[in-house]
């Protein structure tokens, strides 16, 4: 069964029939977003099943729209927290991101500002490495890219998407090796994007990170999950009741590879340990299970198939 | 950015230079500061890595002093001041304060002062007394502008106001002793121009 990711966008009215055809279909909701009269859902659903669910929420007004970064945690990382970078052009760029269905975290360095003085920390490397994929968004100067890139990306094991000032084409000369992706002409700015030019800019970053996760999720496919990272969540929801007591929008994050929990790891990281998937087969084999460098959350991150020997 | 006289923001890397003129022009109508320059430049160069910025202000606005914002009548030993304009009461009133002694000034209501004065209290000259200097706050203004414009890294300041005309200089590096040199050039190069 092929998972397709998509958006779900209807009235209040009626909608948990759409919720509850999505469960029976076997696809997942990973978020639902109620604002006012409207119901925002972020799906994952069986490929041939789309249009049903289409035919379904017609009579509702509902929408149903392909949204390719569904079920990922991407992080965006600005060189600081400052002025000077927020909340244009950080905030705009996680913003559009997320209407496309990711997940983003917006990681403000300590000290990234500065081309020679940049730098990186042991603790921000390791969180940027707990996401999919890392969008880095640098000023405007060429100079300063080409001398404070190879600071930046010591030690970071994720797909990088460059984004600056200069041209597509200088980014990818002066960045050497190449990183995963490169958007160009979108660099610091102080104004709000919303000149047409600017969010063709914005559409081209969703665009080249969902090239950059397509290419990562062949990758897995080649040697695919023990478990689904949404099957996961959703075992979660059902077996963990303390997670439902968690204030955070989101308290089971989808990523391609695993999960991120969001209860403190101490207490609950046994508990999900023996919680068993199938007959016999608990979530400790066929996850890694890791205190997070975010906050005090947990990590779960998925063994392939070739680790653990089986599908679940 | 159409009632700056001159507006230019010059860099070694030309795109770089474009992106920043736009963020210039973004920052100074953020901050209000149209009305009080009247000529700027801007020159980047991030290899060195230098920011140097010069312009020159509009007619910068006089020290303001009580007969601007108080009507002033007085009574043997008594000065009555009728405050027309609140925005510079609290720097008034420290000031008073300080001269009269807290005894000695009264406000009984919210728009009067009253001050009792030793001698005759028309020989005091408080009309001319200095109660704020707008120069002050207009510097911080433009000085904090050009923080927020120049790249973040640039951590090393200097800046310099006089006259109505100012410059700003920052890098990531150590600054040289004089920036004389650096600044007379781009003032030379926006005198040329006009």
């Amino acid at each position: 069964m092929i998972l397709v990711p998509i958006t779900y966008k209807g009235g209040v009215f009626r909608h948990d029939e759409i919720l509850d055809l999505i469960e029976d279909m076997g696809g997942y909701i990973i978020q639902k977003h109620m604002i006012a009269q409207e119901v925002v859902l972020q799906a994952l659903i069986p490929k041939e099943d789309i249009e049903i669910l289409k035919t379904v929420s017609r009579p509702l007004a509902g929408e149903v729209k392909p949204a390719p970064l569904v079920g990922t945690e991407i992080a965006v990382v600005s060189m600081s927290l400052e002025i000077h970078h927020l909340p244009h052009a950080s905030c705009d760029v996680a913003e559009y991101l997320r209407t496309a269905g990711a997940k983003t975290n917006m990681i403000g360095l300590a000290r990234g500002f500065g081309k020679r003085i940049g730098l990186l920390s042991d603790e921000e490397r390791d969180i940027i490495n707990e996401h999919d994929l890392a969008i880095y968004l640098f000023g405007n100067f060429e100079t300063c890219i080409k001398e404070k890139m190879p600071t930046f990306r010591r030690g970071i094991q994720v797909p990088i998407v460059v984004c600056g000032g200069p041209t597509k084409e200088t980014l990818m000369k002066i960045i050497d090796p190449p990183v995963a992706g490169y958007i160009g002409g979108l660099g610091r700015f102080m104004h709000r994007t919303k000149e047409p030019h600017e969010l063709a800019r914005l559409d081209e970053i969703v665009e080249e990170v969902s090239r950059v996760i397509d290419q990562k999720r062949t990758g897995i496919a080649k040697d695919p999950l023990s478990v689904t990272p949404a099957r996961l969540m959703d075992i979660i929801l059902e077996n963990v009741p303390a997670i439902h007591e968690v204030t955070s929008p989101i308290p089971v994050v989808v990523q391609m590879d695993g999960t991120r929990v969001k209860l403190p790891y101490d207490p609950y990281a046994a508990e999900i340990r023996e919680i068993e998937i199938e007959a016999g087969i608990r979530i400790a084999d066929v996850c890694d299970i890791r205190p997070s460098r975010m906050r005090d959350y947990i990590l779960l991150k998925v063994k392939p198939f070739s680790e653990t020997g089986m599908l679940v | 950015m159409s009632t700056l006289e001159y507006f230019e923001v010059d860099s070694t890397e030309p795109v770089g230079g474009q992106l920043y003129r736009r963020i210039a022009s973004t920052v100074i109508t953020d901050h209000n500061l149209l009305k009080v320059l009247e000529r700027l430049r801007i020159y980047i160069d991030p290899s060195v890595p230098v920011f140097v910025a010069v312009g020159i202000t509009r007619t910068v606005p006089r020290t303001i002093t009580v007969s601007d914002l108080a009507g002033v009548t007085y009574d043997g030993q008594k000065i009555t001041l009728a405050i027309a304009d609140e925005t510079f009461l609290a720097d008034l009133l420290q000031i008073l304060w300080k001269s009269y002694g807290k005894d000695q000034v009264s406000q009984p209501d919210r728009f009067t002062i009253e001050i009792q004065t030793s001698g005759d209290a028309a020989s005091s000259g408080i009309e001319d007394l200095a109660v704020a200097d707008p120069t002050e706050g207009l510097f911080k203004d433009l000085i904090y502008s050009m923080q927020v414009i120049c790249p973040e890294g640039f951590r090393v300041k200097k800046q310099n106001f006089h006259n109505g005309r100012f410059w700003f200089v920052a890098s990531e590096n150590t600054l040289p002793e004089d920036v004389t040199p650096l600044v007379d050039e781009q003032f030379r190069i926006m005198e040329a121009a006009s």
